[in-house]
């Protein structure tokens, strides 16, 4: 198995089924320091995608995440829309032309993906958003490829480096976003983006190889 | 001119953000402005693709300012500038200010044809004005701009004015004053010589609200430049009518939402302007007449009546609202409806039969449905058309109320195409949306109702009293009208749709042409100049008027003019207000019309007996026999403002020779008491609208300057048929050959030495301006609105062939051959 375009494919489509299963958690997060919509908004979102993955076959693994994050874009409609599709449409951009995909290229595509997400968003760390999960994520995965890890156990060390990171979004103070209207009160909550990460990333695991 | 995109989580926000600044600029002068807001109607979001899409729309070369609310907004415009060709990217600016305070500072910078950085800088200092209101910045810091160089220039002219606006230089005022500056090429600066803030310049509208100009205040006006002299006096002109606003306190200030706090029911208010043709065609969009009561769970009796003062007190607001909006966007005549229909709100008699019902354990939606329903179906049964058309007026307040007490929404109407509706009423009229209503089609309810006359002022194109054809019109089916030749089609096949839409294309085109020649004058191919003058009854019509072109009006209808006085107006607030209309006209030449008032047009400070029959009863001049006061302080103020500005005055429903030596006694009287002799520039004329006037011009006319045929009232009495009654509406056709004769014979009896003008409806029909010219006919004045269309007829005609055209009509058989002959004669001129 590869990083190829059944995989992602794959990916995706069980990330889908576990947003469904989480979007009253995620939108429960978000009612506490947000505006209630993160579950909804990336259900919805995802659901779009799925759909059109559905409808069309992809020649590349970049020609996939760009339709999924185009997708995202134009569906999700809160903040993780242009957060997303930025991360898909960066990671994408990274794979072109590449006929296989090694383990490194793909962690160098995430992390391109991710460095979308921060020019996107201009957060950082310990601002109380997704990032909070995404950065200890992408050196988890490449120290574990550094260490002669594969993708799968390079995406699970990335998992959970990232769910590591989500728990500790819990005390700080929001910085981005609707949450820093909130100020001190935004503390004791975690964050519903560092939490919609962590599925993306547990769902690669699970899925890619 | 710069275009915007407004980007927000909430479509109905953009929107009546969007709405909110439309206000501030004139349709003409309005930047073009594309929304990116929500997922669809109702879900909150954005999308970077709807955004660059939106972008797209209205790029153009002097580049697009993006103006956006929060969050994701900001992530998905960014996201959007990647997705958009670099080039257009480059022009691309998003605004850092608050969303409504800097789109509307932006509107107003952008309708000035300000650059982009202007523009931007302007929005950005839209938060100034409050923040200097609310004491949050100091003076000094506000005027942000510096000092130095608005340090008068040694060349500087200057002028001071007050401040009459009630409610001070607020945002309206403010920005139609930067908008006037802006045509000009001067500098001007504005010094609050009250409080002494400032110097500050003219050209941005934050930094004239940090003048923080009151009701009172004087404010000093300086300019340099090759405009100087003409913009103080465009400025001293429009401070002279209140900046346009209204200059009394209103009444019940409390009661009326200021200019930012949000209406109760629904803020949608009319959106746009219409074509402004008489053409539409597209997807009908039949509307639901009744208003759905099932479903509201009534209280105690006590329960009840609060809710049902409630609801009272918001449609009553509503209909404040209402009036307010129409009086600026239509005039105030359009806007009297609604102090009409508030008044049924209040009518003791419904009150208290309302809260007798409550009592006795009826629920608040019965017993007001059933006490207004009862009240409309009296006025439906009456014999009197007109008051028969007041039965629409009813059932409106009725649906209003009771959507009060139901909580619905008003039944806007949604999509895009034409809508039909068994009758139109005011409050629905006022609140379309011109740009996706391109027609309006009713059913029944005449073509004079309230509703009709709000539409038409907004330039919606209409098709009245289409009767069955349209009754059965079904939601979706593509209809098309053209209402010049009054004809509905239902499903036009495509080669039909496809000629309608190239005619559309064509009247549009010819219209643009016409509005770009409007300021030219009106002169025939073969060289003969026509005044083509306009109806107004408010200074902002005559400023309408003057911008349409005008070349000055032919009616000032006072009675409407005053028709907010509740207690007749003194002789200087006459003056005042009859100064402000012919300064807004840029001093051109005004015909003043005496009250024109009767049973069946009351004035509130003139009480008038009921009569059987008004239409033939006391109107006009007859008023006034049994009682001269009333008229001699209007002639009074007349004399005083002709001593002053190029002034004409003119009595209505004239019929006989004794009404005409009695009106000039009245004259000289008035004069006596104000002037001395009767000013020397001021022409005395009459209308001519009863037909005994008409056959007997020759009689009436000595001594007189003019003659101003009223062609509805004489249709009317030639043809004994009331324009409003459907029934013999088709009958009161102006093309009658017996309407025609009579213009004819008033043409040849007056004589060459005394003028003779048209103020009807005819004069506003361009296809018949070759008829009226080809009787003879000297002057047209119209509504406003057609001004350039009017000129742009007058400069096809070629006297020799309208003569012949119009003689030939004459003897024509019919109406209808009347206009095959005009077909004909336009055909042979275009």
């Amino acid at each position: 198995m590869a990083v190829d375009v059944a995989s992602v494919s794959a990916w995706l489509t069980a990330y889908a089924e576990t947003i469904a299963d989480h979007a009253a958690e995620l939108t429960q997060l978000d009612a506490a320091i947000g505006d209630a919509d993160h579950g909804t908004n990336m259900n919805r979102g995802m659901a779009a995608v799925v759909a059109a993955l559905d409808k069309e076959e992809f020649a590349s693994v970049d020609a996939l995440l760009k339709k999924a994050g185009m997708t995202l874009v134009s569906t999700i409609g809160g903040a993780s829309g242009p957060l997303y599709g930025t991360f898909l449409l960066r990671t994408g951009t990274a794979l072109a032309d590449m006929a296989e995909i090694s383990g490194a290229q793909f962690g160098a595509a995430l992390r391109a993906g991710v460095e979308g997400i921060v020019a996107r968003g201009k957060a950082e760390l310990g601002d109380k958003t997704m990032y909070d999960a995404w950065a200890p994520a992408v050196d988890a995965y490449d120290a574990a490829i550094d260490s002669g890890g594969d993708v799968t156990a390079a995406l699970q060390a990335a998992a959970e480096a990232a769910a590591r990171g989500r728990d500790e979004t819990t005390p700080m103070v929001a910085r981005k976003g609707r949450a820093s209207y909130l100020g001190e009160r935004s503390a004791g909550h975690q964050d519903p983006g560092a939490t919609s990460t962590t599925l993306l990333l547990e769902s690669a695991a699970a899925t890619l190889s | 001119m710069i275009s915007i995109v407004v980007v927000s989580h909430s479509r109905s926000l953009a929107e009546a953000a969007v709405a909110l600044a439309g206000e501030m600029v004139s349709g003409d002068e309005r930047p073009r402005v594309a929304i990116a807001a929500g997922l669809d109607e109702s879900a909150f979001g954005t999308d970077a693709t709807a955004v660059a899409q939106a972008i797209t729309e209205v790029d153009g070369p002097d580049g697009v300012l993006v103006l956006l609310d929060l969050g994701s907004a900001v992530l998905s415009a960014e996201m959007a500038l990647e997705f958009l060709d670099p080039d257009v990217a480059k022009r691309v600016r998003l605004s850092s200010a608050p969303l409504v305070e800097g789109l509307v500072a932006a509107v107003v910078a952008a309708s000035t044809g300000s650059t982009i950085d202007a523009v931007a800088a302007e929005a950005d200092a839209g938060l100034l004005g409050k923040r200097e209101h609310l004491g949050v910045v100091e003076v000094a810091g506000a005027a942000d701009v510096d000092a130095s160089a608005l340090d008068l220039d040694e060349d500087a002219e200057s002028v001071e004015v007050e401040v009459l606006a009630a409610h001070g230089l607020h945002a309206r005022p403010a920005a139609r004053l930067v908008a006037l500056v802006g045509r000009f090429a001067a500098e001007v600066t504005l010094t609050n010589a009250t409080t002494g803030r400032g110097p500050v310049t003219a050209a941005s509208l934050s930094q004239v609200a940090t003048l923080d100009a009151r009701h009172g205040h004087r404010l000093a006006v300086s300019a340099s430049g090759p405009d100087a002299a003409d913009v103080l006096e465009a400025v001293a002109e429009l401070a002279a009518y209140s900046f346009g606003d209204d200059a009394s306190p209103r009444a019940g200030a409390a009661t009326v939402p200021d200019d930012t706090s949000a209406p109760d029911i629904v803020p949608a208010v009319e959106r746009g302007s219409g074509s402004g043709l008489d053409i539409a065609i597209g997807p009908a969009l039949v509307a639901a007449a009744e208003v759905d009561t099932r479903g509201y769970v009534a209280g105690s009796p006590s329960d009840e009546s609060e809710r049902s003062g409630e609801a009272l007190r918001r449609a009553a607001d509503r209909l404040d609202e209402l009036h307010r909006h129409t009086a600026s966007s239509a005039g105030p005549g359009a806007a009297e409806i609604f102090s009409a229909q508030k008044a049924l709100l209040t009518d003791p008699e419904i009150t208290s039969a309302v809260s007798n019902d409550i009592d006795a354990g009826t629920s608040a939606v019965e017993a007001w449905g059933e006490r207004l329903g009862a009240v409309a179906q009296q006025y439906g049964t009456l014999s009197d058309p007109y008051l028969r058309e007041r039965a629409a007026d009813v059932r409106s307040v009725r649906g209003l109320v009771l959507r009060s007490l139901l909580g619905q929404p008003e039944p806007l109407v949604a999509g895009e195409g034409i809508l039909v509706v068994p009758e139109l009423d005011a409050a629905t009229a006022a609140t379309l949306d011109a740009l996706t209503v391109h027609g309006v089609v009713t059913v029944r309810g005449g073509s004079t109702g309230h509703g009709v006359l709000v539409v038409r002022s907004r330039g919606i194109p209409l098709l009245a009293d289409a009767g069955d054809a349209a009754a059965a019109v079904e939601s979706g089916v593509t209809i098309a009208f053209d209402a010049s030749v009054g004809r509905l089609l239902v499903d036009p096949g495509e080669g039909e749709q496809d000629r309608l839409r190239q005619e559309i294309e064509r009247r549009r085109e010819a219209r643009d042409v016409a509005v770009s020649q409007a300021q030219s004058p009106a002169v025939t191919s073969d060289g003969r100049p026509v005044a083509v003058l306009a109806n107004v009854a408010s200074p902002e019509e005559a400023a309408e008027a003057r911008r349409c072109g005008a070349d000055g009006s032919g009616l000032v209808r006072t009675e409407i003019l005053f028709g907010d006085h509740t207690t007749a107006p003194t002789v200087d607030e006459q003056v005042e207000r009859l100064l402000a209309v012919s300064a807004a006209l840029g001093g051109r030449p005004m015909t003043v019309r005496t009250w024109d008032v009767g049973g069946d047009k009351p004035l509130p400070f003139l009480s008038m007996p009921s009569e059987a029959n008004p239409f033939l009863g006391e109107r006009g001049i007859r008023v006034f026999r049994s009682r001269q006061e009333l008229l001699l302080d209007q002639l009074r103020a007349v004399c005083l403002v002709a001593k002053r500005v190029p002034t004409k005055v003119m009595f209505p429903m004239v019929t006989t020779r004794d009404e005409v030596e009695w009106a000039r006694a009245m004259l000289i009287e008035a004069a006596a008491a104000s002037t001395g002799d009767v000013p020397a520039g001021l022409d005395v004329g009459i209308m001519v609208e009863v037909p005994a006037a008409a056959l007997r011009a020759a009689t009436l006319v000595a001594g007189l300057d003019f003659v101003s045929i009223g062609t509805n009232d004489l249709t009317q009495y030639t043809t004994a048929a009331e324009r409003g009654n459907a029934a013999v509406a088709g009958l009161a056709d102006p093309f009658d050959p017996a309407l025609l004769a009579l213009v004819a014979t008033v043409v040849s009896d007056v004589g060459p030495d005394v003028a003779v003008a048209v103020c009807g409806d005819l004069a506003s029909s361009p296809v018949a301006v070759p008829l009226l010219l080809g009787l003879g006919v000297d002057e047209l004045s119209c509504t406003p609105p057609r001004v350039p269309e009017v000129k742009a007829a007058v400069r096809g005609v070629d006297l020799d062939v309208a003569r012949a055209m119009s003689a030939e009509a004459l003897t024509a058989s019919g109406p209808n051959r009347v206009r095959a002959l005009l077909a004909d004669c336009a055909l042979r001129c275009r």
